[in-house]
């Protein structure tokens, strides 16, 4: 049984090529692949080579078209006892192969090869070829003679050129010797014998029968070599004869002999060229052919030598020349026959050729499920043999049965696997994966396979196939193999690794798995913002936009959806989270592992992992990436059970979805009981060169500012630059809720840093006001009553947030000469600049909560005093501070003693202090709108010195704001008296003028006004703040603004006349700061009356004064009159000049000390709109009456 | 007699392997099961092969082995079922007639089979009713080709 057996090999010349004296196994391939080349030799180019010595035998040679075949045998091979029945099995003739450098003694090489081809004694021409001789051989003569043929040292083309005429020679040769053999036979006595005719004592029978066979005999080898001649007619004349003599001896054996080797000549004749009647025709013969090796079978030396051999030969043969997939079931059923007969064949290497060649045809025909389960047979046959060669073929016919089981090792695959994979980036698994998912099914078959490569490479010697083949086991079918097998294998996984040399590598990962968890997003202090060069807000809108806020085309891009970007910076770590299982019964010790980048430009740092039984786990990969550019992360590299293997994050995928489809086994994950499947899809990575990067730091710590409510404080947040790269650009900006609570930001002390270069830090400042609690938080933070639920409160979002955007090039087209000489590509897109959150973590306590606003009327008459002040100092409002200096307890209330305070409001608020701390309020009213000098002055000098109301926890308060310090000046001077003004002043347009927009208008100025109250608070040291009540003032206030807010047009004032001398006015002055009393009974008091006009317009008015006792009767006139007076009291009619005052002085002469109160009123004439709107009267021609507020007089008695 | 059914999946991937044989040869017949699939793919590659005259479905005899004879039977959903036996000395007709016979029974096993809604298609088929269904099914076939 030989191997590669075909209907044509009959025709087929045996050479020997056998390397003499030292030649290296690749240098006699080499030789030999040159060699080998040369198989066919075509009749006509031997022609010259050849002499007829005499008549030759084969007559009918094709000089033309024929050829002669060689094959070559590598090494040699013993001869074989069917040499007589098949010449084509006998050696004809022997190549020797020597490299001259290597054996400088020529004339020993010349011995070697001599007696190397004494041992293939059917051997008829020998040559050695001796290759690459230096010129000292080239001219030793003592070779001359000897076969051995010099090729000097020339390029290969010339080489084989000589080679082939060499070849050329000895075919040549071959051919004379042929005829030589041919005419020798014919007349000689030769005997043929074949190993199945008894070799015993010879009876003469047995002779007899011998000497009439003989001539069969010998026509078959005739025939045979003149097959081997390459003249298929001459064979067939011979093979005719042969099978004539017999069958007439009933020499089977050799019929069948000589019946193939007609069908060869049958097919030499044809040249190769198929059609079916040929095919038939072989068909026929070869069955034939068949069927007499079968009948040659003798049960006598059945033990020692079959011809079954021979039978499956044929069978192979023919299925070999049928073997097309058209003829598949034909094929099927030889080759399957060929299987049955293959179990009755006693040499095991016969067994194992036929098997070998059964798998063969199966994969020649395309069927590769019975090639692997034939190869597989061959792989047993091998394990038979109990030697480390045979293992390894062993080894080897296994490896190549793992593709059709669907078991291969990844280095088999190839890349091209990987290029398939790269497709499945859609998020659907490539086709081919899931296929080879579906056939893992088949695990009997599949671990059966893979613990015989396990079983024979561990016999092989080869530890890294074993740990190969362990590693698949494990991985794939960890499920179905019990504990111990587990713990059996990873003994072997251990074994193999002690013999691998340190750092090996194997293509097939092992334990754990390794699936992609997540990319920790960029925390929110190194965010990164693509910059966007048509901005100068670059942060803003990067993304095109159009005028939608909803694209619904962007929306349905692919791409876009789940195609995650990610922008890594070089320099800067990076994490990426892997989760491993290990869903085995044995604790897995991973040394080492790491990310895998094949794009190079990431350093990824090593981390050792160990994972119990049964356990999975989420950890960090980090690296810091080198280079710009993309990087690609397709799996990790891990280092576990002693070599280093790559797991692909893709695999795990895609049978982590097989599971989920139930084609895999089971989800290693989810049996080690993490988490539920999510796709993690690689995002695109790019790299981008280093950017500078903000670090902030609060002052005073990070944790949330405790704030009570309407609390302001300012806040240090100090920036430094930790990136290697200054900060050119920077800008601040609010983002999140309660953006208001923010007042103010630095921003000028950062933009004023800048460039920040590295390490350079800069400290901003930022005022914080907090803000108020809603009903729901307070009545939560109420229910709770600790602290706690407003930390809970701080955490859910609702602080603002302090966005820094900032960047390395301050301005990208400005700074495009500095881009190009850094890098020519940033031009096109300039480098991200960063975003950079600082929550400002706001913590609101309760604090003071309002109860409710009351407004409040109060009335003080004021009391005539003498008028200290110039006239300057009197006008408007000012009076107060003339008082408020003089008397301490009137500063609150700012009382304007000419004036009085009738009709007084005052806003009442009720507050109550929840908390358990100690509050103190204060109220003042800011005139900021005002640039007056004074007033400011007035405005400092009530937050100085203002008093302030405690409340103790768990307390009420009531704290009053008087309003009259709101009025305005001028009646028609301010924002709501503009309206009016411009009613007054033409008077065509004042019907124009809806009452809506005088409402608004109106509204305008009470919130102007309510802006101006401000009450501050503060607890302790350290807090201090506002308290929100803007709502409740104006609730309270809203029914009677009109005439909180608008002053009366006339207002009237008594004062004691300057009548006196200065010294006297002095003392009198200092005894009214003391007592307030200046009016002495039985003396005549000059008095002056004041009408201020408030409007702009003047008024000419009529003017009376009264003065009224306790009871209130008017004591100046009646009968019973107690004042006398001297100068006209009633009617008096004047004009009253726009914005100025008007004096008219009288005297009084009280007879009676006591209580008086003057009182002045003036009927206005002529009233314009703006004074009969505030006087809220309709009618056109009713007067207008203008009461000015009652004076006190306190007469004394005595002095 | 059925020595073992076998239902192979669209892909390739074995549905649900039953071997009726008290000798333990399962691996054996894994193999026969998973060669026989070459054929299959072979007559499902090259239609027009197959004899017009049967049925598309019935695949007839794949091949014989050593001393099992396997035959097939394609389904609409390309799904496969074959059927090793030992009965090597009926003559072909009838094992025709008989076996498409027993394959129409099989199928509606295995329709019913899979049209469990909890059943998910590629998935092995673990029906414990399926299998007393089917060794049934083979039971009535031993005795009717007994008979």
């Amino acid at each position: 049984m030989e191997p590669d057996a075909s209907i044509e090999t009959s025709s087929m010349i045996r050479v020997a090529v056998i390397p003499i004296s030292d030649v290296t196994p690749l240098l006699f391939r080499d030789y030999a692949a040159m060699l080998i080349r040369h198989h066919t030799v075509s009749l006509s180019s031997i022609s010259s080579f050849y002499t007829e010595h005499q008549k030759s035998p084969f007559a009918h040679q094709p000089w033309e078209s024929g050829s002669l075949r060689f094959k070559f045998i590598l090494g040699g091979s013993p001869p074989s006892p069917w040499e007589d029945f098949q010449s084509n099995r006998k050696i004809l003739a022997v190549i020797g192969i020597c490299h001259c450098p290597s054996a400088p003694d020529l004339r020993s090489v010349a011995d070697q090869f001599t007696a190397a081809s004494k041992t293939y004694s059917s051997s008829l021409v020998q040559r050695c070829f001796a290759f690459c001789p230096v010129d000292s051989q080239l001219e030793d003569e003592s070779v001359k003679g000897s076969n051995l043929i010099l090729f000097p040292p020339a390029d290969r083309q010339t080489q084989e050129f000589h080679l082939q005429t060499m070849v050329q020679d000895i075919a040549a040769s071959l051919l004379m010797e042929f005829e030589k053999w041919v005419l020798q036979a014919e007349s000689g006595g030769t005997v043929f014998k074949t190993p199945l005719d008894s070799q015993a004592s010879l009876s003469s029978e047995e002779v007899i029968k011998a000497k009439k066979r003989r001539l069969g005999r010998a026509q078959k080898t005739i025939g045979d070599y003149c097959l081997l001649a390459g003249s298929p007619v001459d064979a067939n004349a011979h093979y005719s004869t042969s099978l004539e003599l017999t069958r007439l001896t009933a020499d089977f054996f050799w019929y069948a002999g000589a019946m193939e080797g007609s069908v060869c000549a049958l097919l030499m004749d044809r040249m190769g060229h198929k059609d079916p009647v040929l095919e038939d025709e072989v068909k026929y013969r070869y069955n034939s052919v068949i069927l007499h090796y079968r009948k040659s079978f003798i049960q006598d030396n059945a033990q020692r030598v079959s011809p079954l051999s021979f039978e499956l030969e044929a069978t192979l043969k023919l299925a070999r020349f049928l073997c097309r997939r058209e003829l598949a079931s034909d094929v099927v059923e030889l080759l399957t026959a060929t299987a049955d007969g293959a179990t009755s064949l006693i040499d095991a290497s016969d067994k194992l050729v036929v098997y070998v060649e059964i798998a063969r045809l199966f994969g020649e025909l395309g069927y590769h499920r019975k090639a692997a389960f034939f190869s597989r047979q061959v792989a047993q046959l091998y394990l038979q043999q109990d030697n480390k060669f045979a293992a390894i073929s062993a080894m080897q016919v296994l490896a190549m049965t793992t593709k059709a089981y669907r078991v291969q090792s990844r280095a088999s695959i190839g890349p091209s696997n990987d290029a398939g994979q790269t497709h499945a980036d859609g998020g659907k698994v490539h086709h081919h994966s899931i296929v080879s998912l579906f056939e893992s099914q088949w695990s009997t078959l599949q671990m059966v396979v893979l613990r015989e490569i396990l079983l024979s490479a561990v016999r092989a010697g080869d530890p890294l196939a074993a740990w190969s083949a362990a590693a698949r086991l494990l991985r794939s079918y960890y499920p179905l193999i019990t504990p111990a097998g587990q713990n059996g294998l990873f003994g072997a996984l251990v074994n193999s690794a002690e013999r691998l040399p340190l750092g090996t590598r194997c293509s097939d990962p092992a334990l754990p798995f390794v699936r992609l968890h997540s990319f920790p997003l960029h925390s929110s202090q190194m965010d990164i913002v693509k910059r966007n060069p048509a901005r100068e807000d670059w942060w803003a809108g990067a993304a095109p936009s159009g005028p939608f806020i909803y694209t619904p085309f962007s929306k349905g891009e692919p791409n876009n959806s789940n195609k995650q970007e990610l922008t890594w910076v070089v320099g800067e770590p990076v994490q990426v989270l892997v989760e491993l299982a290990n869903p085995c019964g044995f604790e897995v010790m991973v040394e080492s592992i790491y990310l895998s980048v094949h794009s190079g430009n990431l350093d990824a740092f090593p981390v050792s992992v160990s994972l119990p039984p049964n356990s999975s786990k989420v950890i960090t990969l980090s690296g810091i990436p080198t280079n710009e550019g993309l990087v690609s992360i397709p799996g990790c590299i891990v280092h576990c059970f002693g070599v280093i293997t790559e797991h692909f994050f893709k695999e795990v995928d895609g049978l982590i979805i097989g599971a989920t489809q139930g084609l895999v086994l089971s989800d290693p994950f989810r049996s080690c009981g993490a988490a539920k499947f999510k796709n993690v899809l690689l995002p695109s990575i790019t790299v981008v060169p280093s950017l500078p990067l903000l670090v902030s730091h609060i002052a005073g710590g990070d944790g949330s500012v405790m704030l009570y409510e309407g609390e302001i404080r300012d806040v240090w947040i100090s920036l430094a630059n930790a990136g290697t790269v200054p900060v050119e650009q920077a800008h601040i900006s609010l983002s999140g809720k309660n953006q208001d609570s923010v007042v103010t930001v630095a921003s000028e002390t950062l933009r004023s840093a800048l460039p920040l270069k590295p390490g350079a830090e800069v400290t901003i400042r930022v005022t914080l006001k907090a803000w108020q609690l809603s009903k729901t938080d307070s009545d939560a933070a109420a229910s709770k009553g600790m602290p706690g639920s407003s930390v809970r409160q701080a955490k859910d979002g609702s602080s603002p947030l302090l966005l820094i955007h900032y960047a390395e090039c301050a301005d990208v087209k400005g700074n495009k000469n500095l881009c190009l000489a850094r890098e020519p590509e940033t031009v096109s897109a300039p480098p991200p600049g960063r975003r950079l959150v600082i929550p400002l973590n706001i913590c609101v306590l309760q604090g003071l909560s309002f109860v409710k606003a009351r407004l409040l009327s109060m009335e003080i008459p004021a009391r005539i005093g003498e008028a200290c002040s110039t006239q300057a100092q009197l006008e408007r409002g000012n009076t107060e501070q003339v008082n408020g200096s003089e008397r301490h307890a009137d500063r609150l209330v700012k009382i304007d003693p000419n004036r009085g305070s009738w009709g007084l409001r005052l806003l009442e608020l009720e507050l109550y202090n929840p908390t358990d701390v100690v509050f103190e309020t204060s109220v003042s009213v800011d005139m900021e709108n005002t640039s007056n000098q004074e007033n400011l002055s007035d405005n400092i000098s009530a937050e100085h010195g203002e008093p302030k109301t405690r409340i103790d926890r768990d307390y009420t308060a009531r704290v009053l704001i008087p309003l009259e310090n709101f009025k305005l000046p001028v009646l028609d001077g301010s924002i709501l008296g503009n309206s009016f003004q411009n009613n007054g002043t033409s008077g065509s347009r004042n019907n124009s003028f809806s009452e809506k927009n005088i409402k608004a208008e109106l509204n305008a100025s009470i919130k102007n006004l309510i802006s101006k109250i401000k009450v501050r608070w503060q607890s302790g040291r350290n807090s201090s703040g506002e308290l929100d009540i803007k709502d409740a003032i104006q609730a309270a206030l809203q029914a009677s603004v009109m005439d909180v807010l608008l002053p009366d047009p006339l207002t009237f004032g008594f004062r004691l006349a300057k009548a006196s001398s200065g010294d006297i006015n002095v003392d009198r002055e200092v005894k009214s700061c003391v007592s307030g009393d200046s009016i002495i009974a039985h003396e005549m008091t000059a008095m002056e009356v004041l009408v201020r006009n408030n409007t702009k317009e003047a008024i000419r008015i009529n003017l009376s004064i009264a003065c009224k006792d306790v009871a209130g009767e008017n004591c100046m006139e009646g009968d019973k009159a107690t004042v006398l007076w001297e100068g006209v009291l009633s009617g008096i009619s004047m004009e009253v000049p726009p914005l100025e005052e008007v004096k008219h002085a009288f005297s009084l002469y009280f007879l009676i000390p006591g209580e008086y109160t003057m009182l002045a009123a003036a009927m206005i004439y002529d009233a314009n709109e703006v004074l009969r709107a505030r006087a809220r009267s309709d009618a056109l021609d009713e007067p207008i009456f203008c009461r000015g507020p009652p004076y006190h007089v306190r007469v004394s008695g005595t002095r | 007699m059925i020595v073992c059914l076998a239902v192979v999946g669209h892909e390739n991937n074995p549905l649900y392997i039953q071997s009726f044989t008290e000798s333990d040869d399962a691996l054996k017949l894994h193999h026969i099961v998973h060669c026989s699939l070459d054929v299959i793919d072979e007559r499902v590659n090259n239609p027009k092969k197959s004899s017009p005259t049967i049925n598309e479905a019935f695949l007839g005899l794949l091949y014989p082995t050593e001393n099992y004879k396997v035959y097939g039977y394609l389904t609409n959903t390309k799904v496969k079922f074959i059927l090793v036996t030992t009965d090597l000395d009926i003559r072909d007709a009838d094992v025709r007639n008989v076996s498409l016979l027993f394959f129409r029974k099989f199928h509606a096993a295995y329709v019913d089979a899979v049209s469990n809604p909890f059943h998910i298609p590629g998935k092995k088929i673990t029906s414990k009713t399926f299998r007393e269904r089917v060794s049934s099914i083979v039971k009535s076939f031993g005795l009717s080709s007994a008979s």
